[in-house]
């Protein structure tokens, strides 16, 4: 849909065909990230070699948000540290509240347009809250604080 | 042609949304659809205007100044008892406490009814189908007193199994709480049915009814309970208005819930001694404005007719059923013999925030979660649905766009 800017083609594309869908076989990290109430659930698996993410894969079902920026966010972290991983999620969830483009973040400027949709940011930080909490050794997280 | 149909006609629905101010504008560059009734429904302009006028000409405070401006302020605000009692059919006035909402009429209950009552082994009963609002509060008490909550369960279709409820009300049972209307499967409670059987075992019944009076004609008395609560914002009021309807003989004994002024006869430091109720149980000065504007929704609402009203509602309703059933992949929660306009439904492969945001693109406003009410989720083994709740503002035109727009979103998300 043209007039959708947050459901742009290329989010879409990466809601449809996710990259790094599946599991691996050994995993030297994990983490499932949930929002109940939503209804989103991703498990990340990682394996971090010399400090640095080797492979990544997730599975779960999770809102075309949270999915396109699951999908997004494998290519971006891939043999990066994890203080250069942190740097980017502070810098991701920056961009879903300004709006402002973040040229280091790449396909992920899809995602400004959440600063006009603020019930929707917690889709787009989950799968970055999961993968710190895989790097962190923590098992569970969720970007839910919601009042209901 | 038959006395429905001729009602139905007979609904000038163009002249009615010409009534409602905010109906007018455009969302995305689109008309507004809005179909989140339930979650609060649209103001008339009667109602913003009685609000105005009230802090234009009328603002003072109620029940405590001689001046003129006083004694305005104050029968402007009890006239709304007066047209509340009037609505719900109450035998006294005096019935009528004011309230902010059905959050706060039932919370009165719970604290100042039901606590001094409630002790180690009795039971609260509920349904499967009830807000949040009406779980919460009772909960809190059973878990105080060591009390249990029991809940009456539902059928696939989103019908109170009757037959389990009545099993349930034992003589540990303390109070039954049961909503009129169902905020998520739109399904209208058999209450008169439910009260004789409360009744005959001497157990108060608590109706829910924030989500009944914006669609029914309630007349308490027919039902047969014993509290009954009402949502202003949910029918056509302003927000922070809302009502407790309860028996002259329970209200009575019922001690203060909040203290202050207003709720008082006498105030000694040794001691004091409480109005009569209602006055008793509104501590505070209350939102005076929004009453105000409340007693013209109501007016508004009895000029349009609930039987005309009632019947323009359920022709939509059975128009958007119809349509949305016959979508491939998309399955309604809540198929009860009596609803009102109040469509849950999802549609395989497509995530219910996902689908509200593109149909907020398209410029129609639907509730997408769990609509306070986590139980019925889990019921049905759903995080969260989409929820349709119409009004007799909407239109069958509307319901064609918003088929339209949610084939067309599908179609994106598939």
């Amino acid at each position: 849909m043209a007039d959708s800017a947050l459901y742009q083609q290329v989010v879409l594309e990466h809601y449809r065909h996710p990259h790094n869908r599946g599991s691996l076989d050994a995993c030297t990290h994990a983490a499932e990230g949930a929002n109940p109430l939503c209804g989103d659930r991703l498990r990340i698996e990682l394996v971090v070699d010399d400090e640095r993410i080797g492979a990544l894969r997730f599975n779960g079902e999770a809102c075309a948000i949270a999915t396109a920026t699951m999908s997004m966010l494998g290519e971006l972290v891939r043999g990066q540290s994890r203080e250069s991983i942190a740097g980017m999620a502070d810098r991701f969830a920056r961009l879903v509240e300004s709006g402002d483009e973040d040229r280091t973040l790449g396909a992920l400027n899809a995602m400004r347009e959440l600063q006009r949709y603020a019930s929707r940011r917690k889709c787009a930080l989950l799968p970055w809250a999961t993968l710190r909490a895989a790097l962190a050794g923590e098992a569970h997280t969720t970007t839910e604080a919601e009042s209901a | 042609m038959n006395a429905l149909h001729e009602s139905v006609e007979a609904f000038d629905v163009d002249s009615v949304r010409a009534d409602f101010p905010l109906l007018e504008r455009s969302v995305h560059d689109k008309p507004l659809i809005y179909f989140d009734n339930a979650n609060t429904s649209q103001k008339p302009a009667s109602v913003i205007e009685a609000v105005d006028h009230f802090y234009r000409d009328t603002n003072a405070n109620v029940a405590r100044a001689v001046h003129q401006l006083g004694e305005e302020a104050t029968a402007a605000y009890e006239a709304t008892r007066d047209k509340l009692a009037r609505l719900l059919n109450a035998s006294s006035r005096d019935e009528v406490v004011l309230t902010s909402g059905t959050t706060q009429a039932i919370n009165l209950v719970a604290y100042s009814y039901l606590q001094p009552r409630l002790q180690a082994g009795d039971e609260v009963v509920v349904t499967t189908m009830e807000h949040h609002a009406n779980i919460v509060p009772w909960q809190l008490m059973c878990e105080r007193a060591g009390a249990k909550l029991k809940v009456a369960p539902i059928s696939e279709r989103g019908e109170l199994i009757v037959e389990r409820f009545i099993e349930l009300l034992t003589p540990k049972v303390k109070l039954a709480a049961v909503t009129h209307v169902s905020n998520v499967l739109g399904t209208i409670n058999p209450i008169a049915e439910l009260a004789r059987e409360t009744r005959k075992r001497g157990i108060p019944l608590l109706v829910d009814g924030s989500q009944a009076v914006p669609h029914l004609k309630v007349d308490v008395r027919a039902l047969g309970c014993d509290f009954y609560t009402v949502t202003g914002h949910k029918m056509y009021g302003p927000t922070g208005t809302g009502a407790l309807w309860a028996r002259k003989e329970l209200l009575r004994d019922m001690p203060p819930f909040f203290g202050g002024g207003e709720m008082i006869r006498e105030v000694r430091f040794e001691g004091t001694t409480f109005a009569d109720p209602p006055h008793r149980f509104e501590a505070g000065t209350p939102n005076i404005a929004g009453f105000v504007g409340l007693g013209a929704a109501i007016e508004y609402v009895q000029a349009l007719g609930h039987a005309r009203m009632g019947a323009y509602e359920q022709d939509l309703l059975e128009h958007a059923t119809r349509e949305l059933k016959a979508i491939p992949g998309l399955r309604i929660f809540g198929e009860a013999a009596h609803k009102v306009p109040v469509i849950s439904f999802l549609i395989d492969g497509a995530h219910a925030h996902d689908l509200a945001t593109l149909l907020d693109h398209e410029g129609i406003a639907v509730r997408s979660g769990h609509h306070c009410a986590h139980p019925l989720m889990q019921f049905y083994g759903v995080p969260a649905t989409l929820r349709a709740s119409l009004a007799f503002y909407n239109t069958h035109a509307e319901i064609d766009r918003f088929i339209a727009a949610i084939l067309k979103v599908r179609t994106l998300l598939g």
